[in-house]
Parts: structure tokens; sequence; C-alpha cells
């Protein structure tokens, strides 16, 4: 149909598009540099921003963490019987059972404070213990961190400051911090034991906010507000926080590249993400 | 003009749009792998004024978190610090570096009215603080329950979910020639002690089931070559006939306010399911179809009810309400399926799975999706429920092999072992948490 339009309909068709080209008014011109300006001026500050989530790299497609593993003394594959210790012969017809007394429970008072640990006392000469030390100019703001691990501050901890204009857009997921992440992931999965028989253990996902000291050791550690939230409701969500933030000490210190500390000083969020793992 | 507008607009809002944050933010990692492990902790022996009752209770509470599979004690040979005094807070570093995770300090006393004081503290060895502190009373000759109570706390606080250590589990001991087996109810605790014998063995006894309290065991008996269900009171050791039913009655199972029971009445070659009230005695008629409905099983809440059937044609799992209305058929997997048996939990219903001669475990959602199979005999029935929904325990056959044992596994599929039993043992029940 579209071809056969007829020649008077071409014409009139051309004539609209030549209007369309040309500038009306002086005005119109006006608001064309104007406009330019304007329209320039949002793609810069476009620039700045970067897509949380969307931009993704494939997820996962760096790791393939590979592991030699050494056998165990224990295994979980189906065991076979056990040479059977036979516990004592049973006598036989029952005396009647007792019930046995009930035992009572009450909670125990609370354990005493722990100690002041070193380092907080080490106010004037900061001695940090058994944590590797970081390096001179780090200490006095690592010791910050622990500081404000210890008196637990309501809201969090602004050790990571921005870090200088990164014009290249680097944020999370960028391929050029992707290959930290998957360092960070390589290193901590092995340490991290999910809780996978809770029910509904498929959607126990728990985010932290992780501050790095310049040695890979943990700085700060905290939930993030809404895990936080719901770890406070369910006893399973707590577990499994818990279990990742055994994770997190466990495996540290975390071997990245020391000249892009910038880039890992701060992880928000620190996903633990079960889903897989689960077959999803 | 207005184009601009439009343009600033559209800008401004993916600004304020979720998911954009500004480029400096904090990296982002996400953890999707893990490395399934049990938790290493640290229980040394209880201190207090009997060294060997220490020992004893911590060697009880070592084994019940080592049988669960998801904790690895250590071996108490390699702590460098030598606990004295439980309520001072120990040296973290020196169980961090043996690889403790979790470090567990109690101390036993003997009170001078003659009971003995329990507590126990369990420490994040990498967070350095306390994470429970519990005191226990109870008379000398208990110590195993608190210990198993200890235990019970331990897991709670670390997994999330309720323990199951102090509980029982009744069985089917089979003793003598297999032309000539003697079937007897037993009953022991949840690691093997203290088994005794409920029945004498003189007649056949078959699926006992234990109601809420614990306290009394429904099961299926030949007494008089007659096939009926009895109630057994474990406290008196009094056993009844549950309903004076012309036919034979079976597979009966308590509802979970323990005030009625569900079993199968067989009439004239056709199995139905009936449920008891208890207290009035009534029966109510669920299940009238020409085909053998039995096994039922209530859901924790009580509203429904599952049970196997074979008014398809093959053994097949089916769910009702508890009013016998709305019968649906939830298994479509390959095979015959059968004993269903609903998780305290709610979450999944454990079945039975016949392909051929080949008998195993598996678990599927109350639905009926995300079937798995979860045992590895080839000749393992009749699953039963941890009070928790976490572990379950079932019978295995051997076959070429005289006798049967009792195997458990958790829910995931790993840890399968043997439940240790004197002699051969099959039908086990799993009680709920002693009250």
């Amino acid at each position: 149909m579209s071809q056969n339009q007829s020649p008077t309909r071409n014409k009139l068709a051309a004539q609209t598009a030549m209007r369309r080209m040309r500038p009306t008014t002086a005005r119109g011109a006006r608001y064309g540099v104007l406009g330019s300006v304007l329209f320039h001026g949002m793609i810069l500050a476009a620039a700045l921003f970067t897509f949380h989530r969307s931009f993704d790299t494939p997820e996962d497609s760096h790791v393939v963490p590979v592991d030699l593993v050494t056998i165990a003394d224990v295994t979980n594959v189906a065991a076979q019987a056990p040479p059977t210790p036979e516990p004592e012969k049973m006598d036989t017809p029952p005396p009647a059972l007792e019930a046995p007394p009930e035992p009572t429970m009450q909670e125990v008072e609370p354990a005493p404070e722990p100690p002041v640990p070193d380092f907080k006392i080490a106010k004037e000469k900061p001695v940090p213990v058994e944590k590797p030390r970081p390096t001179e100019k780090e200490t006095a703001q690592d010791f910050n961190a622990l500081l404000n691990k210890l008196t637990a501050p309501e809201k969090p901890v602004k050790t990571a400051k921005a870090g200088p204009r990164v014009i290249q857009g680097i944020g999370s997921g960028n391929l050029m911090t992707a290959d930290i992440a998957d360092a960070l992931k390589s290193q901590i999965y092995r340490c991290w034991s999910p809780p996978t028989g809770a029910p509904d253990a498929r959607d126990l996902i728990v985010d932290y906010d992780l501050g790095l000291n310049p040695d890979g050791t943990v700085g700060r550690l905290q939930l993030t507000p809404p895990t936080a939230a719901q770890a406070a409701g369910n006893a399973y969500t707590r577990a499994a926080a818990e279990a990742a933030s055994r994770a997190i000490y466990q495996c540290q210190p975390y071997r990245l590249p020391p000249d892009r500390y910038n880039l890992w000083r701060q992880i928000n969020p620190l996903r633990f993400d079960p889903r897989q793992m689960m077959g999803q | 003009m207005k184009r601009f507008l439009v343009l600033f607009a559209a800008l401004a809002a993916l600004w304020t749009a979720p998911g954009l944050t500004p480029a400096w933010a904090a990296l982002q990692v996400d953890v999707t792998q893990g490395n399934a492990q049990p938790l290493p902790i640290a229980i040394p022996d209880f201190v207090g004024g009997d060294p060997a009752l220490g020992a004893n209770v911590a060697g009880v509470v070592r084994a019940d978190l080592e049988r669960s599979g998801l904790f690895r004690p250590l071996d108490p040979k390699g702590f460098a610090e030598h606990i004295t005094n439980i309520n001072a807070v120990p040296n973290f570093g020196s169980w961090r570096s043996i690889t403790a995770q979790g470090l567990v300090t109690g101390q036993v006393t003997q009170q001078p009215d003659g009971r003995l004081r329990v507590d126990f503290r369990l420490w994040d060895v990498f967070g350095e603080s306390q994470m429970l502190g519990l005191q226990f009373f109870t008379t000398p000759e208990n110590w195993r329950r608190i210990a198993h109570m200890v235990s019970d706390a331990i897991y709670e606080r670390i997994t999330g979910e309720k323990g199951y250590f102090d509980t029982r589990i009744v069985f089917i001991s089979e003793s003598g020639p297999a032309t000539k087996r003697v079937k007897r109810l037993a009953i022991m605790d949840e690691d093997g002690a203290n088994p005794i014998f409920l029945t004498r063995g003189d007649y056949m006894v078959l699926t006992p089931r234990f109601n809420p309290t614990a306290q009394m065991i429904a099961y299926m008996s030949y007494i008089g070559s007659k096939p009926r269900v009895y109630l057994f009171d474990i406290e008196t050791g009094r056993q009844e006939v549950l309903g004076n039913f012309p036919n034979m009655t079976f597979s009966p199972r308590f509802s979970p306010d323990g005030n009625q029971v569900a079993l199968t009445l067989e009439t004239a070659g056709n199995s139905d399911i009936y449920v008891m009230d208890l207290r009035s005695r009534a029966i109510r008629r669920l299940t009238s179809d020409p085909a053998i409905d039995t096994a039922p099983s209530f859901s924790p809440d009580g509203k429904q009810i599952v049970f196997e059937s074979d008014r398809g044609g093959g053994q097949q799992i089916y769910v009702m309400n508890v009013d016998g209305s709305g019968q649906r058929r939830i298994s479509f997997g390959q095979g015959a399926n059968g004993t269903p048996v609903w998780s305290p939990r709610g979450d999944l219903i454990a079945f039975t799975r016949r392909v051929g001669g080949n008998f195993t475990i598996g678990v599927m959602r109350a639905d009926g999706s995300g079937e798995r199979l979860i045992s590895s005999g080839g000749h393992d029935e009749g699953p039963t429920w941890a009070p928790n929904g976490r572990v379950l325990m079932y019978g295995r056959e051997a076959p070429g092999q005289r006798g049967s044992s009792i195997w458990s596994v958790d829910v995931t599929g790993r840890n399968e072992r043997r439940v240790l039993t004197p002699g051969s043992a099959s039908d086990p029940a799993w009680s709920p948490l002693i009250q």
C-alpha cells in the first residue's frame, strides 16, 4: 500500500520534512545553543553515575574457584555402618518408667563484660594486638574503625570517603572492579557455610557493610540496616548473618591489589546469596 | 522549550531512580558459592567438684553436636587454654589458633540440697562475645538429660532452629530367626542411651507413634491374632485397645494437639481413614473410596492430612482437609509413593518411594513440588521426623543380611549414618522434645 502513494502525497511529505529541518526563527537558534549547553551538561552529570545492578558483569563468569582438596578425617558422605559398639543389653520386661524429675532452667547472669581489648586502652599509644599491623600511616584510621565496631555506632561509619573523582566511571560491577570483586569472592567462598537446611534457606540472603584495612584485615563489619532489621526478628536470618560473619573473619586477611586500595576499602553490600548453592 | 523540560524531567527521574548510585560508591560483591562445612567448636570438659562428671557432661554434648553433622567438636588434646573458671573471659586468640569458631565453657556443681547445677556459656570466638549463657538444676541421675538440653541450646543458638537431642526414639526391636522373629516395642534416648523394652514380645507389634507430650504411644499389635491399634502409657505401662472396632485397625497417628488419632479401618476388604476423638471416643470417617486409603499424617497446624491411596491405580500420596474435603493427589514421581509424614516444621512431606525392589526415602514440599530423594540404602522405609523438622530416621532392611537397622539423615541428604540400637531394630518413631 505505501508503495502506491500518490505523487501529490509524496510531494506534501517532502515539503513537511523540509520545513522541519529549516530553523524558522532566530529565537529557535537561541534555544538551540541553550539546549545544547543544558543537554551536554546533563550528559556530563549522568557520567558521574552508574547503574547499581543492571550493568553487573555477567554473574560469576569470572569466578572459577579451583581448590586443592585434602581428604578430611570425617566425611559427609553416607556413612557405612560403623563397627557396632553394641550398647548394653537391655533387661527384659521393663519396670514402669518413671518420668525423670523435671530439670529447671533459667538464664545465667550475663558474663562479665569482656576486658577492654588492648587497642581500646591504647588511645595514647595505639598497639593493636593479634591482628597483623597495618602500616603506620593507616593506624589511626584503623584504630577508629575498631573503636567504632566496639561501640556499635548507630550510623554506618564513613571510613570510605568519596574516592578521587572517578572519571572512568569506576563503580560496582564495572570491569575495572570486577577482578577485585572476583578475587574477594574466591577468597571468601571457601569459608562460607550457609545454613542450607533451614526452611526457605534460599531466601536467607544477608548483606554486610565491610570496611577493609590496607593489609586486607577486617576493619569494620556491620549488617546493612535492612538485614539487621530482618535478623532482629528472625532466628534463621540471624543464624545466616552470623555464618556469613564467621566466613568474613575466618578468611581474612584478603589478598587484593594494594595499589587499588581505594576500590576495595569499603564493600557494601557484601552480599551472601545462597540461591545458586540451593539449586536455584 | 517544552521538549527540554521533558528531557530535564526524565533525567531528574533517572537520577532519583533506585538502582542508580554515585559512581564512587563502595564496591559491591555477591558471594554466591559456599562450602558447607560443620562448625569447628571447642567444648572443654566442664569444670567443678567432680571432674569425671564434668567430663561426662561435656562428652555427651560433644557427641550430640557431632552427630548432627553441623558441628565439628575439636579434640580437647589440642586445647591451648585450660579453662578453670567459666566466669572469666577466655583468651579468644588461643582458641582461634586451633581454628575453633565457637567455644563452650561449663561447670557442674553439687548444690547443698543434693541437686546438680550445670552452667554453661557459648562464646563467639571471632566476635569475642558471649552468645548464650544458661543454668540448669536437676537431680544427679538426670545428668544426661541436662547434657542434651545444653546441646539443644547450643544448636538452637547457632542454627536458628530448635534442637532435638533431648528426645527419645520408640522402635521395634527384633530378635530371633527370620522365620520366628520376635518383635518388641522398645524405647531409648535419641543418642541410643537407656534402651528399655516396653512389651514382652508375646505378640507382634508394628508402627509405634508418639503423642505430642511423648508420654503415650499408639501402635498396632496382633494380640489374639487380631491386628488392632493400642495405646501405651509410658509412665504407667498401661495398654488399652483404641476403640472396639469389629475389624482390623492400623497405621495410627496422633493429631498435633494430641486429642485425636487418625487411623485406618478395614471393612470388607476396603481400607479407609477415620479420626477418633480420644476424649469422646467418637469416630469420623474421612475417606470412602473403594481403593485402599491409609497412612494418614496430620499437618502441624492440624488442618490437613496427608495419606496414601491407590485410587489412581498405583500407590500415591494425597492431601485432604481434616474434615475429609478437598482430596487431591500431590505425588507424581515415578514408582509407588507411600508412608507420607508431614514435617513438624510444615514445609516438607517425607515419604517412601518404591521403584521395582528399591525403597528410598524422599522429601517433597507440601504441594508436591521440589521432590528430592535423600537416603541411599535402597531398602529404606518408614521415615519419621525429628521434632525440629531437620533430620529424619527410617528403617533399613539389608538384603541378604539378618536383621534390620535404623538410620538417620539430614533433610539436605547429608550426614546419613546408622543409629546404634541393641540388636536389630526397625520402624522408628521420633518423640517431640521432652517436656
